[in-house]
């Protein structure tokens, strides 16, 4: 049986992405840049990439920064009692259906309160490895997100559990062939990599 | 409000507005007046406590319904700090908020949801939040009006055993409050006066009951309208035959407990205890009589008085009453630079029903009630036009 770790639930989505919500003491797991997963019926998966993770004040919150010092009675009321919940912004990047992964926009988005999983070890193998780097094509749209640093968070999750570094360097292929009339982004997503590889 | 095309009439407005603005002044200098007697005769009269007990008691017998403060063992003009230590209690605070039946809609009930939150203070636990929701659906079957102050009144009474049925779960010390004061308040008229008498029983019992059970009872009044010391200077400063027309008279009006108090108490500051002669909380009697203090939960330059309205038997024990001041006064510094008790905000937070709540609600009752071959009623003409959407919308 595959471990599951449960990060949150579907607050609104879309063919394109979602946001899912969590409450603050769920989140050490998500991440920036990883690979999350939507189970909805019989093998039918949607893939995402966290892309934000946003956490909104209110009227209380910005009170209680105005106070000397905030007691952990407080801090624990207003983060495990509370109803703000962190939002996840996901990038939709394909799907699973009977078995096969397709790097494709899903045919349907999650719905409402569907659970949303962090990918294992096995799930995110499997989805990277699967085609040719179709989802790419998905993160290169999103021009208003910080694409470099996106592939960076992406490349190190991979990186981390396969220590195969033919993918890297087939992957980095990709990217320089489909960037190959865009230098400016090209150079930025080298240079997140760059980043990493260094680390 | 009233949704229409036109907006209102500005050039009457500015008239009267104008006007208002043209007494302002005088008006001014007549509050101005008043506050300076009102500190005189609260500085003259502060250690004369026998001769203001035995003049409330003459105005008592000429009014029987004056409504005012009697001051207790403390001169009038003392004011009381607290050490910084921080209390080991746990603190619960309950507000509630309710749903109240409009003939307009289509479904006639009514719904209390009482949210009530407890805090083990030092102690970094989480807080205990709660929340109960009761819905009375009314219908024809149904004879009783439910109005407003009907409404409000089980909000209070449930709002009191919710806080006792927390306490209960938790051992050592316990402070509870509420958010407005400690007497059961509500218009009581020959339609609703035995329901009134009904309630007003449950609620003695419950107070009685948290006596026993040793849970510190309060009702924190934010911003206090009521001037129950003022009118202990009025009639002070009333000749004796006089005093039958005290209610009528108010030699000091423009003067309110509110000033007189941001005036005299310094930073954390409590005033000194009184007790309220009132008819209607003549039913609170002994160990729950009804007693209260002023409470300056800011500073000098920046003064938020409340009032705290305790039982006896809490203003009775200094102990007691120093460790809800306390408490009172850590929860308002929580709340930064607009001191109010945290917990209370908390528990309003928890306990209102939002618009988008209300209609949930309604959407469950009408799936229910045609589920179960049952009956809704029609949205009337006038909300239904109330609720269009368009240009009209201002």
């Amino acid at each position: 049986m595959k471990k599951q770790i449960e990060i949150g639930r579907l607050l609104r989505a879309g063919t394109t992405g979602f946001i899912a919500g969590c409450r603050v003491n769920q989140l050490d797991v998500p991440s920036f840049g990883a690979l999350v997963r939507a189970p909805l019926e019989d093998g039918y998966n949607v893939y995402g990439i966290i892309h934000d993770i946003h956490i909104d004040d209110d009227g209380l919150v910005r009170q209680l920064v105005t106070a000397s010092n905030v007691s952990d009675d407080v801090l624990r009321d207003n983060r495990e009692n509370r109803i703000v919940p962190v939002e996840m912004s996901v990038l939709a990047v394909g799907y699973e259906q009977n078995g096969k992964t397709y790097h494709l926009l899903p045919p349907r988005p999650p719905l409402s309160l569907d659970v949303i999983y962090l990918c294992n070890d096995n799930e995110i193998n499997q989805f990277v490895s699967a085609g040719r780097f179709g989802y790419f094509r998905h993160i290169l749209r999103a021009k208003e997100l910080p694409i470099g640093e996106l592939f960076a968070a992406h490349f190190k999750q991979v990186k981390s559990v396969n220590h195969d570094s033919v993918w890297s360097k087939n992957a980095v292929q990709e990217l320089m062939t489909l960037l190959r009339d865009d230098y400016p982004t090209l150079m930025s997503i080298l240079g997140a990599l760059r980043d990493i590889a260094e680390s | 409000m009233h949704k229409c095309s036109m907006p209102i009439n500005y050039q009457q407005a500015f008239t009267q507005i104008k006007q208002i603005g043209e007494k302002s002044k005088e008006r001014q200098k007549q509050k101005e007046d008043a506050r300076k007697q009102a500190r005189e005769l609260f500085l003259a009269y502060s250690s004369d406590l026998d001769a203001l007990r035995s003049k409330v008691e003459s105005a008592k017998q000429a009014d029987a319904n004056i409504r005012c403060a009697v001051p207790l063992d403390e001169h009038l003009a003392s004011s009381y700090g607290i050490d910084d230590s921080v209390i080991q209690a746990t603190l619960i605070a309950a507000d509630g908020s309710q749903i109240i039946p409009n003939r307009h809609e289509a479904l006639q009930y009514y719904a209390i949801n009482v949210g009530a939150i407890a805090m083990q203070v030092g102690s970094g636990n989480t807080p205990e939040t709660s929340t109960d929701t009761e819905i009375h659906m009314l219908d024809e079957f149904d004879d009783t009006y439910f109005s407003e102050s009907q409404i409000a009144l089980l909000r209070d009474v449930a709002e009191r055993k919710k806080l006792l049925e927390i306490a209960d779960k938790y051992s050592g010390k316990k402070i509870a409050f509420t958010e407005g004061q400690l007497e059961l308040w509500g218009s009581v008229d020959n339609e609703n006066a035995k329901e009134f008498e009904k309630n007003l029983q449950d609620y003695l019992n419950i107070l009685k009951e948290s006596e026993k059970k040793q849970v510190v009872t309060a009702g924190y009044i934010d911003k206090p309208s009521a001037n129950w010391v003022i009118k202990l200077l009025e009639i002070a400063s009333t000749p004796q035959e006089e005093l039958k027309n005290i209610k009528k008279n108010r030699p000091l009006a423009g003067a309110t407990d509110l000033w007189l108090f941001e005036q005299i108490l310094g930073k954390h500051e409590r005033s000194a205890l009184f007790s309220l002669q009132s008819k209607s909380a003549e039913k609170y009697t002994g160990s729950i009589a009804i007693h209260f203090f002023y409470l300056n939960v800011g500073n000098e330059k920046k003064p938020k008085v409340a009032r705290v309205d305790i039982p006896a038997w809490v203003a009775n024990d200094k102990k007691i009453l120093n460790d809800l001041h306390s408490a009172l006064i850590e929860q308002s510094k929580i709340m930064g630079n607009e001191p109010f008790p945290y917990l209370l905000h908390r528990a309003h937070e928890i306990a209102v029903i939002t618009h988008r709540e209300k209609e949930e609600i309604d959407r469950m009752l009408a799936i229910q009630i045609q589920n179960n071959q049952g009956e809704i009623g029609r949205i009337s003409g006038k909300q239904s036009a109330k609720s269009l959407k368009g240009r009209a919308k201002r």
